[in-house]
């Protein structure tokens, strides 16, 4: 479970974030979806512990492990796929140099980059830089991973087959995951739940059930599917 | 290097050549303008001589090269870890920079003596700047997202220095040292202009004193274009390292 209780941001006379409420549980995916600017990646951020907030706190279990995924992959353009995938378990403790080779090559496997491990990231297309980003944090076995509009820079049919992925890897690694989009059909498509924020200064005011077992492509041309799109884009454009 | 790399180069010299031959066959006068072969021939009769100078330049650019990038990239390290420490010392960094080099080298000579070791220092002086500026440029540029990928992680300080902002900054440092590559030879001959005949030996900038004197000035060309040649070979060689160093990463020297 992690907890959020009435985080406060500002920053300086911008008010980020107004007494944010939002209990997850765990092993659930929630994505949070918003106007832009309304401090939704600010909120993730708190989440992971990158930022303080100036009011409020977030509960997370002590010692669970947690990984980010930056909306640009964030690889290390010197080192090889095969070294960034090793890359978090160099900087956490206690992976031997055999365990970590190990470890990066079968996450590797996982998201379909074997084959590629001495090539460089800027050999990679957008969304392969993507799945090296997914492997470099599944190979630390997270609890919790928090990603930050990771598909918003790749092309409609690589956004929709990862969206997949990232849903298969949730269900099998069983962690908990917290999304930032603002691609209202992503949300619907991925998570348990999706919580709408309004414009600065944020706060979350809906959340909203998806009730769908399981996730395939059929699922995407469904009525319920594009109903909650709808009801979801039409709160969203309430604020306009 | 091919062939459509290296034509180019050639073919603007020897039209300099040209231009320079046909320059000084109609001013005529060759102790003001002595035309290539002449400064050629002046080059092959003393090239003991010219040979035994670029060895003393080399030392003193090299080493004062040497030391200006140790010093650069630690002062530059030590300041990119603290907004205090860069507000007190960036300043005096310029300083460094808008300080004439020129004007304070006497200055140099008359505390450390005509030897090689005011010209080397002379040569870190004026080469220190551009390495301490780009390499604190590159280790502040470091993209936000890996600064808190790295922070997400835990690692510490020593950790993020040497496996993120240091290597994230190595186009930079190479960037500086190119700038300084050249600037290390020319402080080593403006050393040598000051120090003048006190140096046993004399490198290249004290021989160009002397074939200046004796209106040599084929000579004095020659010395110039060795000087020059040493700092080609300087550059050339920090290229070599930065290539090597980027080649499988950086925009500038993928292909």
């Amino acid at each position: 479970m992690i907890e959020v209780s009435e985080v406060t941001k500002d920053f300086g006379y911008v008010h980020a974030l107004r007494k944010v409420d939002l209990k997850i549980k765990t092993g659930e995916f929630v994505t949070i979806v918003g106007p832009s600017g309304c401090g939704k990646s600010t909120l993730l951020r708190i989440i992971a512990g990158l930022i303080d907030p100036t009011d409020g706190g977030v509960d997370k279990p002590d010692d669970s492990m947690g990984a980010f995924v930056f909306q640009d992959s964030a690889l290390l353009p010197w080192r090889t796929v095969q070294k960034n995938a090793e890359l978090l378990m160099e900087l956490e403790d206690g992976f031997s140099k055999n365990e970590r080779v190990s470890k990066a090559s079968s996450a590797l496997q996982q998201v379909g980059l074997t084959g590629f491990e001495k090539h460089y990231p800027h050999q990679l297309s957008g969304g392969m830089k993507m799945r090296l980003s997914l492997a470099r944090s599944l190979v630390l076995s997270p609890e919790y991973l928090l990603l930050d509009e990771p598909l918003s820079a790749v092309d409609e049919l690589t956004r929709e087959v990862l969206q997949e992925e990232i849903y298969t890897l949730h269900k099998k690694e069983k962690f908990t995951s917290i999304l930032v989009t603002h691609n209202v059909s992503e949300a619907v498509f991925l998570s348990n739940r999706v919580a709408i924020m309004s414009p600065r200064p944020g706060k979350i005011t809906h959340i909203v059930n998806i009730p769908f077992n399981g996730r395939n492509q059929k699922l995407r041309s469904s009525t319920k599917f594009h109903k909650l799109v709808g009801d979801i884009s039409g709160k969203l454009r309430s604020w306009k | 290097m091919e062939m459509k790399n290296i034509a180019p180069p050639i073919l603007v010299l020897v039209i300099f050549l040209i231009v320079w031959s046909i320059a000084a066959h109609l001013y005529n006068m060759a102790f003001l303008l002595p035309n290539p072969l002449q400064v050629a021939q002046a080059f092959a009769a003393d090239i003991d001589m010219v040979m035994g100078g670029l060895w003393i330049t080399f030392q003193e650019a090299l080493y004062g090269y040497l030391l200006a990038i140790s010093i650069g990239i630690t002062s530059a390290a030590v300041m990119s870890q603290s907004k205090i420490l860069e507000r007190s010392f960036y300043p005096y960094a310029i300083l460094l920079q808008t300080l004439p080099a020129v004007a304070v080298a006497p200055l140099i000579v008359l505390w450390f003596g005509f030897e090689m070791k005011s010209v080397i220092i002379i040569s870190l002086i004026i080469s220190l700047f551009p390495i301490i500026n780009n390499t604190l440029l590159g280790l502040k540029s470091t993209s936000i997202n890996l600064v808190e990928l790295f922070q997400m992680h835990k690692s510490s300080r020593f950790v993020s220095f040497f496996k993120l902002r240091l290597p994230a900054a190595i186009p930079n440092v190479i960037a500086g040292l190119r700038i300084s590559a050249g600037l290390s030879v020319i402080g080593a001959i403006v050393g040598e202009f000051i120090i003048g005949s006190g140096s046993e030996g004399g490198g290249l900038g004290v021989q160009v004193i002397y074939a200046q004197a004796n209106l040599e000035t084929a000579l004095v060309m020659a010395l110039i274009l060795t000087a020059t040649a040493l700092g080609f070979m300087f550059f050339m060689s920090v290229s070599t390292l930065g290539h090597y160093l980027l080649r499988h990463w950086h925009e500038s020297e993928i292909t």
